[in-house]
């Protein structure tokens, strides 16, 4: 009696762990289509904000290689603040659009639960993750903010951006920075375990 | 008489690397390439000033035509001021002979040092130049992305078979220190690269000690975190990989390549040498 309840819970738990198992592979590979149409949106929006960064690049003076660091400061700020008064009614999800973020949020449940989950967490770890900060679109990336790496394979799973901006990471936020101007672009809260 | 040789051992011990470390002399060929490797230097404290003055002083017996740094460059604020403390006065006697800089990004660089003169870079934050027989890549690994990555294919595979290759960066590929470890992530997609390609020497920072790690693949690994922060005693001693390490002072190392040699001297703050030694490029160097 006892050792047939014993394999009787023995089944159930091999069951249960089947179903857990298919039901995490299932959330974690989604359909390609789903999120390649969520990737091609937020390519689009980026590549409308480069335009808006290039008109507001045009109108600031070129920024010349300087050994004078207030200048190149001042033209990054310069640069800031014509793209915040061209984007001032910039809202969170602009660029990382719901779509997009079903995409990208996909794409990193994939990367941290697949075969190289283990090197990416350990690559943030290495990189000094930051705790407790969460920035907004619009300011300017603190400059006494370390950088977080970013796990070079998880940005091969990414699409591709333009030089002007780059994917950073803050606590578990995924963040769009413009490099040029030191400026967030958008912010993908809680995009990473 | 156990007594006496014990202590004569012991005095043998404590002379032998002092020994070592004196017959180690650099050729100083007039067509080599000579140059200082820093790393985690941008603190603008005392530490940072002192190892600046013993690269100084080096300086007199070798003198190293540019140096190279392998990122944290300048730590907290990007003001004026803080390049002002952090770089340009630690290193004034050295920018005052003409001894340029080739920064490379750590995770405390801001994007402003992309466009400052004195560190070399050019716009880029990651970017090559040659000197001499040798072939330098400054990558970026706070962001190694595939557009980078297929650069990084394409100088490797553009250089002239003849030149030595020379990939600095931040983020250490393999560490024996307690603190951050290696960069397995990066490691995956740099090592084959660097194999397949033939990359000789790899100079890396983030880890606040010095470490020479045994050849990996055939490349020489090196951190030089600890030209201005330091991790005391951050090393693990039992580390299978760990050729020669030092953790208890800050440090800069002073290298020579001529020919298919390159010689390499680790001195530390208090000016006494950690390490040295001489790594032969063997073999035709097929793609």
């Amino acid at each position: 009696m006892i050792k047939r309840t014993g394999v009787g819970t023995l089944g159930c738990f091999i069951a249960l762990t089947s179903f857990v198992t298919a039901a995490q592979s299932k959330t974690a590979v989604k359909p390609a289509a789903e999120d390649t149409r969520g990737f091609n949106e937020f390519s689009t929006k980026v590549q409308q904000y480069v335009k808006l960064h290039r008109r507001a690049e045009s109108a600031v003076p070129k920024l010349r290689h300087t050994a004078s660091p207030a200048l190149i400061a001042a033209h990054q700020q310069a640069l800031a603040e014509k793209i915040r008064e061209a984007r001032k009614n910039a809202r969170l999800g602009d660029i990382f659009t719901p779509d997009a973020a079903l995409a990208f949020r996909h794409a990193t449940d994939r990367e941290f639960q697949g075969a190289h989950g283990k090197n990416a967490r350990a690559t943030i770890q290495q990189g000094e993750p930051l705790k407790n900060v969460h920035l907004r679109v619009n300011q300017t990336y603190p400059q006494t903010l370390p950088y977080t790496s970013v796990p070079p394979t998880l940005l091969l799973k990414f699409p591709k951006l333009p030089d002007e901006v780059a994917y950073r990471i803050v606590d578990h936020d995924l963040i769009l920075l413009d490099v040029k101007a030191n400026l967030v672009v958008d912010v993908l809260p809680k995009a990473l375990p | 008489m156990k007594c006496r040789v014990l202590i004569l051992a012991m005095l043998l011990a404590v002379l032998a690397p002092l020994q070592h470390a004196g017959q180690f002399r650099f050729p100083i060929q007039h067509d080599s390439v000579r140059f200082a490797v820093i790393g985690d230097m941008g603190t603008g404290k005392r530490p940072q000033y002192q190892t600046a003055e013993e690269m100084v002083r080096a300086r007199q017996s070798f003198p190293f035509q540019f140096v190279i740094t392998l990122g944290d460059n300048i730590y907290g604020g990007h003001s004026s001021r803080d390049f002002e403390r952090k770089f340009e006065l630690p290193y004034k006697p050295l920018l005052d002979a003409g001894v340029k800089f080739y920064a490379s990004l750590g995770n405390h660089d801001g994007p402003i040092e992309r466009s400052y003169k004195l560190f070399g870079m050019k716009g880029a934050n990651y970017y090559a130049f040659t000197k001499g027989n040798v072939r330098f890549l400054a990558l970026d690994s706070n962001y190694m992305d595939p557009k980078q990555l297929s650069w990084l294919r394409s100088q490797l595979q553009d250089a002239p078979k003849s030149d030595w290759k020379i990939c600095f960066f931040h983020h250490p590929l393999y560490s024996s220190a307690k603190k951050h470890g290696p960069a397995t992530d990066l490691r995956l997609l740099l090592q084959p690269l660097f194999e397949q390609y033939k990359v000789n020497v790899v100079f890396s920072g983030h880890e606040h000690v010095y470490e020479r790690v045994k050849p990996q693949g055939g490349i020489y690994y090196f951190i030089e975190g600890a030209s201005g922060q330091l991790r005391y005693g951050n090393l693990k001693k039992n580390s299978s990989i760990m050729a020669k390490g030092f953790d208890t002072d800050n440090s800069f190392m002073l290298v020579e390549i001529t020919g298919d040699t390159m010689y390499f001297q680790t001195i530390s703050r208090a000016g006494e040498t950690v390490d040295s030694g001489t790594i032969q490029r063997s073999g035709p160097l097929l793609h």
